[in-house]
């Protein structure tokens, strides 16, 4: 469907307000729908605890670790809440 | 090495940034190397070890949100083995003929969102409700869309037949 056909739908006359709604709906279907999902690989580093997340990103659908072990195999781990002694780790 | 990692691995979320914890089981019931005894056998700690490539974040992205074709066409449709799906090219500065990278009844939800801002903007909030609720209903029959579910009912020993 092209942006005309929405603002012929909708009634609307100014372009640049239907894009940026258009925008604004997608972003809130991205959100709650898997429609575009992407994948991105992040280098752990020994000793270091906050790592930077895709600037693309709407929502996490999962998080994996690499288990070098097991044939090489991402596994899904879980999300912890709440808060933690550790502060600063210098010595893991 | 890393190993069995789903269960030796949690993530969680502060800000921008992700936070990635090791867990470690202790034993408390042998010393440390400073002759003292841990009172809590199990601890989140910094990663470890340094693994290459170690963290895969899967997620929801903004890709593509205008084209310049349109998505729910087949670029060739001969028959059912030799067909193809369009080559979409984004469209960076959108215009009134940009194609929205979203199937018809998703195309449909935007349209619903569009009036239900319009109604916003206008002052009408009944009128903008009436339209969202239109919008995540469009959203609920997309993902109904994907899934297909048969319900079987057993009928009881004692029924008439």
């Amino acid at each position: 469907m092209t942006v005309l056909e929405v603002m012929e739908r909708a009634g609307i006359r100014d372009t640049n307000l239907a894009i940026a709604w258009v925008k604004d709906a997608i972003h809130l279907i991205e959100s709650t729908q898997a429609e575009n999902l992407k994948t991105k690989k992040i280098n752990i580093t020994r000793n270091q605890r906050d790592y930077d997340l895709p600037a693309d990103l709407i929502s996490i659908n999962s998080i994996s670790v690499l288990d070098t072990e097991d044939d090489n195999k991402y596994k899904k781990i879980r999300r912890i809440s709440g808060g933690h002694y550790i502060t600063e780790d210098k010595n893991p | 090495m890393s190993f069995d990692t789903s269960s030796n691995y949690f993530w969680r979320i502060n800000g921008q940034k992700m936070q990635l914890y090791r867990y470690r089981k202790n034993s408390f019931l042998t010393p440390d190397v400073n002759g003292r005894i841990n009172a809590d056998d199990n601890e989140l700690i910094y990663p470890d070890e340094t693994i290459s490539e170690g963290l895969r974040v899967e997620y929801n992205a903004y890709v593509k949100p205008f084209v310049d074709l349109d998505p729910n066409t087949l670029a060739t449709d001969t028959n059912e083995t030799t067909w193809t799906n369009p080559t979409l090219a984004e469209v960076t500065s959108p215009e009134e003929t940009s194609h929205i990278n979203l199937n018809r009844m998703l195309s449909l939800a935007c349209v619903c969102f569009v009036q239900a801002q319009d109604a916003a903007k206008q002052g009408n909030i009944q009128l903008k409700e009436y339209y969202m609720k239109e919008f995540y209903k469009k959203l609920a029959d997309n993902e109904s869309n994907k899934r297909k579910i048969s319900i079987s009912l057993s009928s009881p020993v004692s029924s008439v037949r």
